[in-house]
């Protein structure tokens, strides 16, 4: 036994030592760069946000946290941004993630004011097939959710309904059903609880129900 | 200085090996997936092979400074481990102060932990010899991948858009070659350019 532990050391106190040498420099790496990537993340989804909000002029952060069920069940801090123009508020921006054919889908979501209607959504990030999975990215898709209600949204298939409906029915991307699911799926689960939280602090109004 | 059995210097033959003799792509046909993949522009195949010679500096230095206590059945775990954390720092480093860039090299900074380059240079070389030398190899393997990359680029952004770094500098009459930034244009222009190579090569020869 002892011989056998012996061997298992001299055999492995390298890979070990290296292990925690290499772990302690990816933390530290990680520590000195990580909230400036945060920052470079804030920065994108407020520049996609522009593009499905024109009318807002600024993206303000809620100063207190929204916290949300993610799609595993474990309570995490939702990313919610208030666009202002001028003094009014335009509308509501935030984070939602899906889980897609091959990782997470990073979605930028946007709603009107009143948080009754989406704006649209865009893709933060996402590494879904090109020519299949990464067609939530085009116009097809994405008009679906453009000026619909706030869900919750069923999802069809092709020929089911009129993709130009603007209406809870979103018909599905061709070859892409795990694909757009995890969308679908991002907002029936996130959008309620948003709403939610908005309307506890007093943010949107509890008339705004669609 | 320490020499080769022929006599040549060690730094020399390093250089030399890097750059020419055993250039990752075109003599070793080593590295080809990014080669194919980021070499549609110039911007981002620099941008990986500045990322390839931060990781085979880094990762020779380490598994030389770990040398003389390699085993041999861990030995791959432990490149792979130094490979793995280097390749990491260096996609940080790109989504802190590059995120364009990072976001269009996709997953092939990572991917570079797979990259045979880095695995065939700490093997070759960094386990077998000093600190110095180990980094002298480095910088020659990844200065020759990150020259071939950019000869490739170079081609693929010139034919394909008619600009160099983005400026136009074929006239604006000339017809862009969309197929040379598509995986088409790739494999044609590695096929000519290797091609040339090779002829280049039998005629020295």
């Amino acid at each position: 036994m002892l011989d056998s532990l012996k061997h298992f050391v001299r055999e492995s106190w390298l890979l070990v030592v290296a292990s925690v040498l290499c772990g302690l420099l990816l933390a530290a790496t990680n520590a000195a760069l990580g909230p400036r990537i945060e920052v470079n993340k804030a920065l994108k989804l407020t520049s996609l946000a522009g593009g499905l909000l024109p009318a807002a002029q600024a993206f303000v952060p809620l100063s207190s946290p929204v916290e949300v069920k993610g799609l595993d069940g474990k309570t995490e801090s939702a990313v919610v941004f208030k666009a202002t123009a001028g003094n009014a508020v335009v509308g509501w921006v935030f984070k939602v993630v899906g889980s897609g054919f091959a990782d997470r889908i990073e979605l930028v979501v946007a709603t009107d004011a009143s948080f009754s209607r989406l704006a649209g959504y865009d893709v933060v990030s996402s590494s879904e097939t090109p020519g299949f999975g990464d067609q939530i990215k085009d116009a097809y898709y994405r008009n679906q959710f453009a000026g619909a209600p706030v869900g919750p949204f069923s999802l069809v298939g092709l020929g089911a309904a009129n993709e130009r409906d603007i209406d809870s029915t979103i018909v599905a991307i061709s070859g892409a059903t795990i694909s757009s699911t995890a969308v679908v799926q991002a907002m029936n689960h996130y959008l309620p609880q948003l709403k939610d939280q908005l309307q506890q602090k007093g943010l949107i109004g509890h008339g705004s129900n669609p | 200085m320490a020499a080769t059995p022929d006599g040549q210097n060690l730094y020399a033959e390093a250089v030399a090996t890097g750059l020419w003799r055993e250039i990752p792509v075109f003599r070793m046909l080593l590295g080809t997936c990014p080669t194919l993949a980021v070499t549609a522009a110039i911007k981002p195949a620099l941008t990986m092979g500045l990322c390839v010679i931060f990781v085979l500096v880094c990762s020779n230095i380490m598994v030389s400074l770990m040398r003389k206590g390699l085993r041999p059945h861990v030995r791959i775990l432990l490149f792979t481990l130094t490979i793995a954390t280097f390749v990491t720092i260096a996609d940080l480093f790109l989504r802190a102060y590059q995120p364009v860039m990072s976001e269009a090299l996709g997953p092939y900074v990572p991917l570079i932990i797979v990259n045979c380059v880095i695995i065939w240079r700490a093997e070759a070389r960094a386990s077998h010899s000093g600190v110095l030398l180990s980094i002298v190899d480095g910088l020659a393997m990844g200065v020759g991948f990150t020259i071939a990359l950019c000869v490739l680029a170079t081609i693929r952004e010139l034919l394909g858009t008619g600009r160099l770094f983005e400026i136009q500098v074929l006239p604006k009459a000339f017809p862009a070659w969309a197929a040379m930034g598509m995986p088409v244009g790739a494999f044609l222009t590695f096929g000519f350019v290797l091609g040339f190579i090779n002829y280049v090569s039998r005629k020295r020869s």
